[in-house]
């Protein structure tokens, strides 16, 4: 039943029979999905009952404002639903609760469709799909994405998306009852994402498939390492062209490409590059020192301010001044501390200077 | 409540077998109360986030950029090893236009952890999640960060509404969006230290009291370490996008617009991110000075507080002793003349002494300010490795022999150096500041 991964034609949808005074759009589509909304359907097969072979849930996103051409799917949320032979129960009260929850946090979100956890279409499927792209509670006027994300164990997990169409057999059938077609899809990422789903990469080759938060250090290390292994790669290729290695062939178009890529490195005069160098680094340090600086002066002045009054003595003798009573201590304290301020006052106008320098 | 006992019992996808030592059935509330207790024997140890919550935190705390963003975490406590497994964020609350007029600025979403109208929201949002078989137990919250700016008042009162009511298990998960927009993601775990919940129970922040419980700033968060994991199925998935480039021999090219359009060549998602390799430094260092000159300012306003405090005290001792140099003289006075003494303590009634500010907001500030150094210091180590290795690259008439060994061997060299210099560096503050306490 599931429609041919491989390739298939995308034309314009096919009308079904409209109501009067409404006129559903017909554009071609593309799906733009999000990684959470993906991961949260995984997320929501891997806690399925047991007894469930898939679970369907409600898919969130937001509509391209022009022509409604793209829908992006933001994020998703699991409805129960029980399946026998001969027939479906979704939790709609279920459903819609937890749009309206949903909505308060995310207020821009809105319903797009829904998704299932096997590739298999039938026809609860449709029967499910009519709901969500029904008049009232639907998606209506637009056409309701259904994406299926395939998790059978020991296969790979296949994503495919679908709006429909209606078919009309018979009036009683038109409820359960519906032409799927294929829509591309496309899986995008954010900006903001990227250093997650970077994280999320590093773990995937791990046995215990657990990574620990890295540092930048770390992780300007892992840049560069991998830039160095490129860059390994790339210098092995072009000395076996020059010397004429039997298993590496000279190809024209790489050697251009090599040739732009090293035409990007700047040609700067190096007194000019050493000044700059230098004035980067006095940056850089400078923000450095005086963050600590200014650490170090506050510490110390909030110290001051809470220390008991020993003048500097032993521990004994800082003892023997606490019993004596914490009003003094404290008028002690607050002079210190006073002190301290005025510290911290001079420190305060000796870096502004530097600071709006920079 | 069966649906919490294992949702993967007969499925291949197998988590590790815990959570089939969880008690099997039963009302959530005995099973909080057991983990609760369980967890007084195993206190937290390591915080370990699914990758599922890692991106949706992702995702709201970037839309919502640059104001805060917060929302709750659920999950289960499995000795020790808090585990993070579901997350949604938390509605802004709007607030009666006349607090508006109250003169006090709420940032709503800051203090949203915590609002009374949420509490509902969070309860009949988990409520609604166990139904579908997600771990149904607040275990925290979020929040979004910028540049490290999170110790404040609010982010205090919020882990403390969560680790006094709800649950002694729970966490703050603090995620920097400009950090992580520079490069490696920076998502961080932190509770509330013990001492500092009792301290805060009290809440007596005057000098007294921090002297004898004690307590530093240092004292305040307790950070965990952070681990992110992913499931059998998403591990899977990952392994099927395009992923670095392919390590077998690609077809010959034919032009060099190929190459480019090549996708093999041209979308690697998750490759390493090369975005810390920019050598942007403007933005961080501006944003940093900015963010201390506020920190001196608050620094300034709560030493001026006290300093006037001090010396309101000062004066006012000043007055008692002068009523009492008086009161002993007249009494003495009195005594001569066989008239009955007066009384010598009268002058708690009639002098009052004034409250002292409270330390909390300073000890804060300089968690704060801690927080920012450290960050420069880490920010410093890459960056200066990254200059050197540009200057070298850049300059290579300086006995270098080979551009890539030229880049690698100074950037480690200067990595290495600049790791040292900041550790030492560290030293001798950690040196300063222990001097300092007399």
């Amino acid at each position: 039943m599931a429609a041919n991964e491989d390739t298939f034609l995308h034309l314009a949808r096919p009308l079904g029979p409209a109501p009067v005074g409404t006129q559903p759009s017909t554009h071609p589509l593309t799906v733009i999905v999000q990684p959470q909304a993906l991961l949260s359907v995984l997320d929501h097969s891997t806690r399925r009952p047991p007894d469930q072979t898939r679970v369907i849930g409600t898919l969130l996103g937001t509509r391209s404002d022009a022509d409604d051409s793209t829908i992006t799917i933001h994020s998703s949320f699991a409805v129960g639903h029980t399946e026998t032979t001969d027939q479906v129960e979704v939790d709609m009260e279920y459903q819609k609760t937890m749009l309206d929850l949903h909505k308060k946090g995310n207020p821009k979100e809105v319903l797009v469709g829904w998704y299932a956890t096997s590739s298999e279409l039938n026809t609860f499927s449709a029967l499910i799909q009519n709901f969500y792209g029904g008049q009232g509670d639907g998606t209506w006027p637009y056409p309701a994405v259904h994406m299926t994300v395939s998790t059978e164990a020991g296969k790979g997990v296949e994503v495919r998306t679908y709006i429909s169409a209606p078919v009309g057999v018979t009036p009683e059938r038109a409820a359960d009852s519906a032409a799927f077609i294929p829509v591309p899809y496309e899986i995008r990422y954010g900006e903001a994402d990227r250093s997650g789903l970077e994280m999320l990469a590093a773990a995937k080759d791990r046995e215990d498939r657990t990574v620990a938060t890295i540092t930048d250090i770390e992780s300007l290390e892992h840049a560069l390492e991998d830039i160095l292994g490129m860059l390994d790669r790339v210098g092995k290729y072009v000395e076996g062209v020059i010397e004429e290695e039997d298993d590496t062939l000279p190809n024209t178009s790489l050697g251009q490409y090599l040739l732009n890529a090293l035409a990007l490195a700047p040609k700067v005069d190096p007194a000019d590059i050493e000044k700059d160098f230098n004035n980067h680094i006095q940056d850089v340090l400078a923000v450095s020192y005086l963050a600590n600086t200014i650490r170090t002066q506050m510490d110390l002045s909030n110290r001051l301010a809470t220390a008991p009054l020993t003048m500097g003595g032993p521990e004994s003798t800082s003892l023997a001044t606490k019993e004596e009573g914490g009003q003094q201590s404290q008028r002690g304290g607050g002079q210190r501390g006073g002190r301290g301020r005025g510290g911290q006052q001079r420190e305060q106008r000796d870096q502004r200077e530097p600071v709006s320098a920079i | 409540m069966e649906a919490t006992q294992n949702p993967l019992r007969g499925v291949d996808f197998r988590e590790p077998l815990h959570r089939q030592a969880e008690p099997a059935a039963g009302p959530v509330w005995i099973r909080q109360s057991d983990i609760a207790m369980a967890e007084k024997e195993t206190p937290l140890k390591a915080v370990q986030v699914e990758g599922l919550v890692v991106m949706k935190i992702i995702k709201h705390c970037s839309q919502r950029f640059p104001t805060t963003a917060t929302g709750a975490l659920v999950g289960m406590d499995v000795n020790g090893t808090l585990e993070i497994t579901n997350a949604f964020p938390l509605p802004i609350i709007e607030i009666p236009p006349e607090a508006h007029y109250e003169g006090q600025h709420i940032n709503t979403a800051a203090a949203a952890p915590r609002a009374k109208a949420n509490t509902g929201y969070q309860a009949e949002m988990i409520r609604m999640l166990r139904e579908v078989n997600i771990d149904a137990q607040s275990v925290g919250w979020y929040t979004s960060a910028n540049m490290g700016n999170f110790c404040n008042t609010n982010f205090i009162e919020n882990q403390y509404y969560y680790q006094k009511d709800l649950n002694e298990s729970t966490v703050a998960l603090v995620h920097d969006v400009s950090r992580s927009s520079q490069g490696a993601l920076s998502l961080r775990a932190f509770r509330l230290s013990p001492q500092f919940m009792a301290a805060y129970k009290e809440n007596k922040f005057t000098t007294e009291n921090l002297q004898k419980s004690n307590l530093r700033y240092q004292d305040i968060l307790v950070e965990l370490p952070v681990q992110i994991h992913n499931s059998h199925l998403l591990t899977t998935f990952l392994h099927q996008l395009p992923t670095p480039p392919p390590s077998t021999s690609l077809e010959e090219p034919t032009s060099v617009s190929s190459i480019e359009t090549n996708p093999f060549l041209s979308s690697n998602p998750l490759h390493p991110n090369y975005e810390t390799l920019s050598l942007n430094i403007d933005p961080f260092l501006s944003q940093t000075c900015d963010l201390l000159l506020d920190s001196i300012e608050t620094h300034h306003t709560e030493s001026n507080n006290f300093s006037y405090y001090s010396r309101a005290l000062a004066r006012e001792q000043n007055k008692i002793a002068q009523w009492q140099a008086k009161r002993k003289a007249e009494n003495a006075l009195r005594a001569s003349t066989k008239q009955a003494l007066l009384p010598e303590d009268e002058w708690q009634r009639l002098f009052k002494l004034p409250t002292e500010p409270n330390r909390l907001e300073s000890m804060l500030n300089s968690r704060q300010v801690e927080q920012y150094s450290r960050q420069v210091d880490g920010f410093v180590a890459g960056t200066t490795g990254k200059m050197f290795a540009v200057r070298g690259n850049l300059l290579p008439g300086e006995g270098w022999v080979g551009i890539e060994e030229t880049q690698e061997s100074r950037e480690q060299s200067c990595c290495e150096k600049w790791e040292e210099v900041c550790s030492a560096r560290h030293f001798v503050d950690s040196d300063q500041t222990r001097g300092a306490t007399f």
